[in-house]
């Protein structure tokens, strides 16, 4: 073990321990007002008319009218109004926000607001969508020859669900005028997002904007993109009212009208021939909701990793993000990964079995190596520890046998045992982070010898400020007390991009060791002194052509090995999970506790996303599932011990051999789960979540 | 007018009697270790201890609480009990987003109040009420395991 | 402005919901789900008459305002009804929940309102005139509809001493805890000298009130368990007739396979 990795005590541990850590939500201002939308009841609809109450002094109405600068949300693409000009795409779209000193008074004002609509025909449905907001496609051998020549061809369609990140603390914002400026603070993942959209939306100059971090309660991708969005309407709430203006959603309104995972229908055409997958052709859809949000992006990173873990050398993959008139959906761990993973490893395992072969052997049959091309035709440039993870894996959780003794069970509890492979790849995709992000960071060196972090990486409770300051201290040969890192304020932090796609250790994190690298050989005790970094592209990179898809998607690759033991009643259609493992290579780690939590936290997530976690709309676009008594989100009785356990690939770009590893835990659960309940039931499943009343229909499919 | 003990002392609060006994404590007393994740009492991030046991203040209404005591977690905070607790918490870093965490810390005294050498059962479902979306409760478990065996004669 | 009440005795409590119009609280958990500003609670959480537990010789008394900690921790519960209680949401809302909460709020999900079903308890409701005995399944009359005056309480729930021990209870939610019942079953099966003395039965969540149907479980009363396996077949289609679950959460399909497997394992469970 490196040192490095030793843990230590979190350094944000005493302040949210006590309950002293002040959290949007707890923040007062003097003459603080409060926001709350209306939004949209229909799906798809034109907005005739708003009649408005009389509006009593100290209350007024924010609307498309009072943006001063572009009526338009920068996310990726600018699709997204602040608010909608006279058409509304979905069910909560923000027509207005009423604002004012009492939040009873703002209720009965809301309530008394009537829109006429002219009802138009929605979208829901992403298969009758016939709007694609983006089109991929990419392709590598020969295809159409793979299947000329295969004796066997499968076909599968696989889907998925929405997920809610269901962090515990709801999105919430203040944003307040001061001596012309603007200020919007709160819980955010990426402070330079937020300051983009609301420069473009004021018509501010950037001088004029000041975002501010406070401690954020878990974000999973749910504070990457939004906190942009109500930014926006925020500030233009606090600019017209000319005062602070406070807004922390409701749990129902931040699991009704908040991003979520993107839903996914993944149909797969195998070729198969002598035994061996020698061809795939991958059409994949995204249910991108009303607008773009992320989706292009989030849709990239899913067919790149159609393939999953296997080298497949005729591929040809076709992706789609199609509009509906359902909540826009944006950033969730993970981002576009699991859903195609999920898909590919149940293909895998549904090829296996129409193949009478043992499906782990199938994969790992299929696996590749370092030195082979990845799906885009870049290369594995680094070790591939998959083999020693499923050994060790299979030690911890005894896969092999028990994947035996589980088969041709009879009696009312039947137990099963599933495993997945899955990699992820380590930040932005392709050039972004040459082209796009250019990250920046600072250590400012005060004249006490303390040391201060300057960076606009957010810590929403996956330790950034631990690791971080571990970094610098360990670098320094200083004590971690002389590092300072305070939340994110964009008046002193340069753009060092977002705190997203498991980049934040890997890219900002080795120039935060570049820069204390650097600091030290410069040292002046006693000395004001000031060390900037900007971000390198590796050199040994295939450069990726993000038209073509072609070339080397990420530097490198984090690797998982996942186990899922669990037990099916029979009697009630209910599972029980009763084992679960995973073996984990992000590089070295930065700090041992952080790291199991992390993948700890991403496991359970994604045990959720396969089994209790169902998010549906009814007939009229409205989400049914919108309070945690009807988003079912996994309890410490829901779960035994999860086993995590750590394999090292250092790499040579990342700080200490760091690697990306936010967002891995939150791909391979999945497969694992649902590959244990087909082991348990006997079937194939091709969607999640998949629930009590699914297995309850199959095991009586199965009696009659 | 409700008068009861809030952290050891009394207090009147001039809130209505039908309001949550979490919005009091928030706002009124400005004690903002107890979080609001949901207000229905399905998460737990509001947990304080009313009369000895564990609650979630947003299902508490002024006007039920007259005589009596509330701990939250600024009270709790000083004393032993919670040293033992949070050290324990420290050593595995279990607190991650940390929005769950006062009623987590509440919920582990109350699971060592009521029994000093728990099971991993018992904590498990003495956490049961509190959410957590960050860690997937082993860290907790464990920190309470620990704080048993290291606060022994604590409870 | 509308006034809340804090009553300390049995008698104040009943005097003020004689008088005034009001909401009782007992827990809260039901009612501050969606707290109401207007709303005139008459508090009834420290009320030393509604939160004892006794027994006398034919009942176990529970005072309404019993909360499900309390119900768990007393020697005098029957295990099925703490079975049930320690299943309800998580330790924070049943120090708050009480069992007469449960049963005045009028839902059929309620998981101790299937356990004095299955038991043919019967409750004691006052009122500052006078008080009357009522088995609890006449006093529930429909969804969200009881036999309660607008000056009654609910005091007591009187449970059986005896024939309780041989139990079955299933809930079923969408996981572990904090779960509200998608489907559960209670079911008693009271046996002496190989002769089976009592059956009953109780599905909660599928329908607007408790499913509890003596006449059906009468089938099997006085049987023994070879004659019982007799009639079993025409005792599971008489149930399989007379559970109509509506459609909740769950659909009606999965509400009803529950039941109905649920219902054959009890039987199975006792030999039949």
């Amino acid at each position: 073990m490196e040192a490095i990795s030793k843990s230590v005590k979190k350094r944000d541990h005493d302040a949210k321990i006590s309950g002293q850590a002040l959290y949007v939500d707890d923040i007062v201002m003097e003459d603080m007002l409060y926001g709350k939308m209306l939004r949209s009841t229909k799906a798809k609809a034109r907005i005739k008319n708003i009649i408005l109450p009389e509006i009593p002094a100290g209350y007024c109405i924010v609307d498309k009218n009072d943006v001063p600068g572009e009526n338009k949300i920068h996310v990726v693409e600018e699709d997204m109004p602040v608010f909608p000009e006279d058409t509304v795409e979905y069910v909560g779209d923000p027509i207005l926000m009423v604002v004012g000193p009492d939040k009873k008074g703002i209720e009965r004002i809301l309530s008394e607001i009537v829109v006429d609509y002219e009802e138009l025909e929605p979208v829901l449905d992403v298969r009758k969508s016939d709007v694609a907001f983006f089109h991929f496609n990419y392709a590598k051998g020969d295809v159409d020859k793979a299947f000329e020549e295969a004796d066997r061809v499968i076909t599968e369609t696989i889907e998925t669900g929405h997920q809610e990140q269901a962090y515990l603390e709801t999105n919430g914002l203040i944003a307040y005028p001061e001596e012309g400026r603007m200020t919007v603070r709160g819980s955010m993942q990426c402070p330079y997002y937020v300051f983009g959209a609301v420069a473009k939306a004021l018509g501010y100059d950037r001088k004029d904007i000041r975002i501010v971090q406070d401690v954020t309660g878990g974000g999973f991708g749910g504070k990457e993109d939004f906190p942009s969005i109500l930014a926006c309407q925020l500030a233009v709430a606090a600019k017209k009212a000319n005062k602070p203006v406070k807004y922390v959603f409701d749990r129902r309104e931040d699991m009704e009208f908040t991003s979520k995972r993107h839903p996914s229908i993944c149909t797969y055409k195998v070729a198969v021939k002598d035994g061996k997958v020698t061809g795939m052709d991958i059409d994949v859809i995204y249910d991108s909701g009303a607008y773009t949000t992320l989706s292009s992006v989030v849709l990239q990173r899913g067919i790149i990793g159609a393939s999953g873990v296997y080298n497949i050398e005729n591929l040809r993959v076709t992706g789609d993000a199609k509009k509906t008139n359902t909540l826009p959906n944006g950033a969730m761990r993970g981002f576009g990964a699991p859903q195609t993973f999920f898909a590919v490893e149940m293909i895998m395992i549904h090829i296996a079995k129409q193949l009478g072969v043992d499906s782990l052997k199938f994969k790992e049959q299929h696996m590749v190596k370092q030195g082979d091309a990845t799906s885009t035709s870049g290369k594995f440039h680094f070790h591939v520890p998959l083999p020693e993870m499923i050994e060790r894996a299979d030690q911890l959780s005894d896969f092999r046998k028990k994947r035996e003794l589980y088969k041709n069970q009879t009696g009312r509890y039947r137990k099963g045992i599933g495993i997945s492979l899955v990699y992820h790849g380590c930040g932005f995709t392709g050039s972004g982070e040459r082209d796009y992000i250019k990250a920046i960071a600072k250590l400012k060196k005060n004249a006490d010898d303390t040391v201060e972090i300057l960076i606009s990486i957010t810590d929403m409770g996956q330790g950034a400020k631990t690791t971080f300051s571990k970094i610098v201290a360990d670098t320094l040969g200083i004590s971690l007390d002389k590092v300072i890192y305070s939340n994110p304020d964009t008046d002193r932090v340069p753009d060092s991009g977002p705190t997203v796609a498991s980049r934040s250790l890997m890219v900002v994190g080795q120039l935060i060791k570049r820069a204390a690298e650097k600091l030290k050989e410069q040292w002046k005790s006693g000395e004001e002194q000031l060390i900037e970094e900007h971000y390198v592209h590796p050199d040994f990179l295939i450069p990726f052509d993000i038209k073509i898809f072609h070339g080397d998607a990420y530097p490198t690759y984090s690797w998982c090995v996942n186990v899922i033991e669990l037990e099916v009643d029979t009697i009630t259609a209910t599972t029980q999970v009763i084992g679960a493992w995973g073996v984990y290579d992000v590089g070295t780690p930065l700090d041992l506790n952080i790291l199991h939590g992390q993948m700890q936290g991403g496991f359970l997530q994604s045990i959720g996303y396969a089994s209790m976690e169902q998010c549906n709309y009814n007939e009229k676009g409205i989400i049914r599932n919108n309070s945690f008594s009807d988003y079912i989100i996994p309890t410490a009785m829901d779960i035994p011990n999860l086993v995590t356990d750590i394999i090292e690939v250092p790499y040579v770009e990342g700080p200490y051999g760091a690697k990306g590893a936010g967002e891995l835990p939150c791909v391979g659960p999945a497969p694992a789960y649902i590959d244990a309940l087909e082991n348990a039931l006997e079937n194939n499943i091709y969607h999640i979540p998949y629930t009590q009343e699914d297995a309850m229909k199959y095991l009586q499919e199965v009696e009659k | 007018m409700v008068k009861f003990i809030l952290n050891g002392e009394e207090v009147t609060s001039n809130a209505n009697q039908n309001e949550r006994l979490l919005d009091v404590i928030r706002n009124e007393f400005r004690l903002t270790g107890a979080k609001c994740g949901c207000k229905e009492g399905e998460c737990g991030a509001c947990s304080v201890i009313l009369d000895g046991k564990l609650v979630n203040s947003c299902m508490v209404a002024m006007g039920s609480i007259e005589g009596s005591t509330v701990m939250t977690i600024e009270g709790y905070s000083h004393t032993d009990r919670f040293s033992v607790l949070e050290k324990a918490y420290a050593s595995v870093s279990a607190v991650q987003c940390g929005f769950c965490i006062p009623g987590m810390m509440l919920a582990s005294e109350s699971i060592l109040a009521e029994n000093p050498n728990p099971t991993e059962e018992d904590i498990r479902r003495g956490i049961s009420g509190n959410l957590c979306r960050c860690t997937g409760y082993n860290a907790i478990v464990e920190a309470i395991g620990i704080a048993a065996k290291e606060g022994k004669g604590l409870w | 402005m509308v006034k809340s009440y804090f009553a300390t005795s049995l008698k104040e409590a009943l005097e003020i919901r004689g008088r005034e119009s009001v909401t009782p609280y007992a827990g809260g958990t039901d009612l501050m789900i969606e707290a109401d500003d207007n709303a005139s609670y008459l508090f009834l959480n420290k009320i030393p008459e509604l939160k004892q537990i006794t027994a006398d010789d034919e009942y176990i008394r529970i005072g309404a305002a019993s909360t499900f900690t309390e119900v768990y921790h007393s020697e005098l519960i029957p295990q099925i009804l703490k079975d049930a209680v320690i299943e309800i949401a998580a330790p924070a809302i049943r120090n708050l929940g009480t069992v007469g909460g449960n049963i005045c709020n009028g839902s059929p999900k309620g998981d101790s309102v299937l356990i004095f079903f299955a038991t043919d308890s019967k409750l004691r409701l006052a009122s500052s005139k006078g008080e009357r005995i009522l088995p609890i399944k006449e006093f529930y009359l429909g969804r969200k509809k009881l036999a309660i005056q607008d000056d009654e309480l609910l005091v007591e729930i009187l449970m059986s001493k005896t024939g309780l021990d041989n139990y079955y209870y299933k809930k079923i939610g969408a996981r572990n805890a904090l779960a509200i019942s998608r489907v559960s079953f209670a079911g008693i099966l009271d046996i002496k000298d190989g002769k089976i003395m009592n059956c009953m039965t109780a599905f909660g969540a599928v329908s607007d009130v408790v499913i509890r149907r003596p006449e059906l479980d009468g089938i099997l009363i006085g049987k023994t368990i070879e004659e019982a396996k007799a009639v079993k077949e025409k005792y599971l289609a008489a149930f399989d007739e007379a559970i109509v679950p509506i459609r909740g959460r769950v659909s009606a399909e999965y509400r009803k396979s529950v039941c109905m497997n649920l219902l054959k394992d009890f039987l199975e469970s006792n030999g039949i």
